[in-house]
């Protein structure tokens, strides 16, 4: 990589011709895209295109056959998923299990990195530092909650809330640990129109205050009126990207959307 | 907000479980009192089987903060209790193997023999088990830990019955000495103590003699173990710290996704609860003072989880009731000899605990005492929040308007 040759801001997030097969089936096929600071970028593709095996894929829960992952310029390629996350990656799941015997705001507090009180030790040789954490983290998770309009939320059961609300609470979650890139999965999958709206709202407030994200989307209307641009996958490679208006009227999309060949 | 500020407020503020649970221990502790009394139930054998409660109470401490905290479903429980009893009963022993071994070797010689290295002996060997074990099972699922501890706890029964040189096998470890021995005053408090006859009811005396002093004794050492081990539980499972092994018990995939390192969590969690489990085997050997391979079979294993699944998984304070619980059923049907039953007490004691628990999963699935009350944290009541909406959502239904 010579400098001063890429005139173009450098990608936060980088995929080079990333590769993973199941038994034969290439899932990824040498994918290559990247992730501008700054934007939304949607990651769209017809059912079985390889979108969820690429999350799984950057955020270390599946390990690559080849290719490599960059988060901010560091190879995060065959990490662990907690060190992609210590670089700043955050991702939410598609179907989040809730969490049992806690408080929405309980379930918050779990998002902030590197807590001091996550170490047991210091639980005892530094409790002062370990409650002036948890107190700040509090009050942060407190100000994010009233943000997203859930603070009425903070006291209820994790488990008694709604799938929409609990999408909801999630991205408050991924808030707390500072992503500098966030993948979301399907952030609108099965929430009503009113929260989906709510959650489109809260998107795009957090990309105005600086955070990138990735998402995959079902919804069309939700991601072209949100994404800018969209990277358009199809049997594990990418297809094409772009602005939504050049994916929208890209053949080879429409193609694979109505299953080419048909 | 202290139950000692304001006990009014504080039993207004139990749940209706809470309620019944005190009610019961109230009612449970006057009986033991006449039972006392009436010199029905001797003062020493008492205190032993208060020793013995502390103990089973520190194997569901053990166990919950494995499988309540973390999900992590361990069946060696025996085998840890046996690594913490046999490691300090070959220390400490007269007819130990090892320490007639080490009796000649410079300093270490001269530390065979003395409780307080048996203790830490005791618990190096369990730690080093749990890490041994915990390596290659916790990147797994936890099925994969299920079956390795089951292995794990038949292979140190097995180890403990045959090798001789090192255990005496069937034999067992005699000639163990208290816990305090060696230490200054208490080991001769029991001795120096003056026999006491007490008559509180005319024609039934209590006597109180040395071996009352030594069961005393035993008592407080139970319950300086349990009780530093509750309050270390209890820090622990409401810090950041403990809400980590809570989220890998619902998800774990999403607590990695947060940045965590799940396996280190549970590595930790682990070794908590297998040294936990050590402690107990430790208090047992000098509240016993003989340790045969009997003590390793499965039924301990069986009685923590029984007691844990009890009390409600996850809370410690249930596994501390769940644990009172075993014993009094395990010692309760001693007292059932005296009577012509159909069946002998032994297998009544199986079946009384197996009807015990069906009944508790049939109309409490979530065990007596489950957690979400001591997990409230940040806590809703002091100051923030409101209270009345807290009642609604995370409490269970108060007693009163529910019974009628």
């Amino acid at each position: 990589m010579s400098e001063g040759a890429l005139p173009k801001k450098n990608p936060v997030l980088r995929v080079d011709d990333l590769q993973k097969s199941f038994g034969g089936l290439a899932a990824t096929d040498h994918a290559t895209f990247g992730v501008e600071p700054g934007t939304i970028t949607g990651l769209i593709g017809p059912n079985g295109a390889g979108k969820s095996t690429l999350f799984n894929l950057i955020s270390g829960f599946y390990e690559p056959d080849g290719g490599t992952v960059e988060v901010n310029g560091t190879d995060v390629t065959g990490m662990e998923p907690y060190e992609v996350a210590d670089h700043g990656l955050i991702r939410t799941f598609q179907t989040p299990r809730k969490l049992e015997g806690m408080t929405v705001r309980e379930a918050m507090l779990v998002g902030p990195r590197k807590q001091p009180g996550e170490s047991f030790f210091k639980l005892f040789t530094s409790p002062g530092s370990v409650d002036e954490s948890e107190s700040a983290n509090l009050a942060e998770a407190e100000r994010i909650l009233e943000e997203f309009e859930i603070d009425h939320l903070a006291t209820q059961p994790a488990t008694d809330i709604s799938g929409g609300q609990m999408k909801l609470v999630e991205l408050a979650r991924a808030m707390l640990a500072e992503p500098e890139v966030l993948l979301l999965d399907e952030p609108v999958a099965g929430v009503n129109p009113t929260l989906a709206k709510k959650l489109k709202t809260q998107i795009r407030r957090l990309n105005e205050q600086g955070t990138t994200f990735l998402l995959i989307e079902h919804d069309m209307e939700f991601v072209m009126d949100l994404a800018d641009p969209i990277v358009v996958l199809d049997q594990g490679h990418v297809l094409t990207e772009g602005t939504p208006e050049e994916v929208r009227n890209d053949e080879r999309v429409i193609e694979a959307y109505l299953g080419g060949g048909a | 907000m202290s139950a000692l500020s304001d006990p009014k407020g504080a039993l207004e503020d139990l749940t209706r479980a809470e309620g019944w649970v005190l009610g019961v221990s109230v009612a449970f502790l006057l009986f033991l009192f006449i039972a006392l009394l009436t010199g029905a139930l001797g003062p020493s054998y008492f205190l032993f089987l208060v020793g013995l409660a502390g103990m089973y109470a520190l194997l569901s401490f053990g166990l919950n903060s494995q499988w309540g905290f973390t999900g992590l479903i361990n069946f060696s429980v025996a085998a840890f209790f046996g690594i913490g009893a046999y490691g300090s009963a070959l220390i400490t022993a007269s007819s130990s193997p090892v320490g007639e071994m080490l009796a000649d070797v410079p300093i270490v010689g001269s530390l065979v023999g003395l409780p307080i290295v048996g203790l830490v002996v005791g618990l190096v060997v369990a730690f080093i088990m749990a890490v041994l074990i915990g390596i290659p099972t916790l990147r797994l699922r936890a099925d994969y830990l299920a079956i390795a501890s089951l292995g794990l706890a038949e292979v140190v029964r097995l180890i403990v019955l045959n090798e001789r040189w090192l255990t005496n096998g069937s034999a067992g470890v005699r000639g163990i000495p208290g816990f305090f021995q060696g230490w200054p005053v208490l080991s001769t408090f029991p001795e120096a103590m003056p026999g006491l006859r007490l008559e509180i009811i005319p024609g039934s005396p209590i006597f109180l003699e040395a071996s009352f002093w030594q069961a005393l004794l035993n008592v407080l050492l139970v319950l300086a173990f349990s009780g530093g081990t509750y309050l270390v539980l209890r820090r622990a499972h409401r810090s950041p710290w403990g809400r980590v092994l809570r989220t890998i018990r619902s998800d774990e995939d999403l607590a990695r996704a947060l940045g965590k390192n799940t396996y280190s969590f549970k590595m930790q969690s682990f070794i908590l609860g297998s040294l936990i489990m050590a402690l107990a085997g430790v208090f047992y050997t000098h509240l016993n003072l003989y340790v045969g391979p009997g003590d390793l079979d499965p039924i301990t294993t069986f009685y923590a989880w029984v007691a844990v699944i009890l009390g409600g998984s996850g809370s410690n304070r249930g596994a501390l009731f769940g644990g009172i619980v075993i014993v009094t059923i395990r010692e309760g049907t001693r007292f059932l000899n005296d009577f012509a039953l159909p069946i002998d007490p032994a297998p009544l004691r199986l079946l009384l605990i197996g009807v015990v628990i069906v009944v508790v999963m049939r109309y409490r699935p979530q065990g007596i005492l489950p957690p979400q009350r001591e997990l409230i944290w940040p806590n809703a009541i002091d100051g923030r929040g409101t209270p009345d909406k807290l009642d609604s959502g995370v409490r269970e239904q108060k007693g009163g308007g529910g019974d009628e």
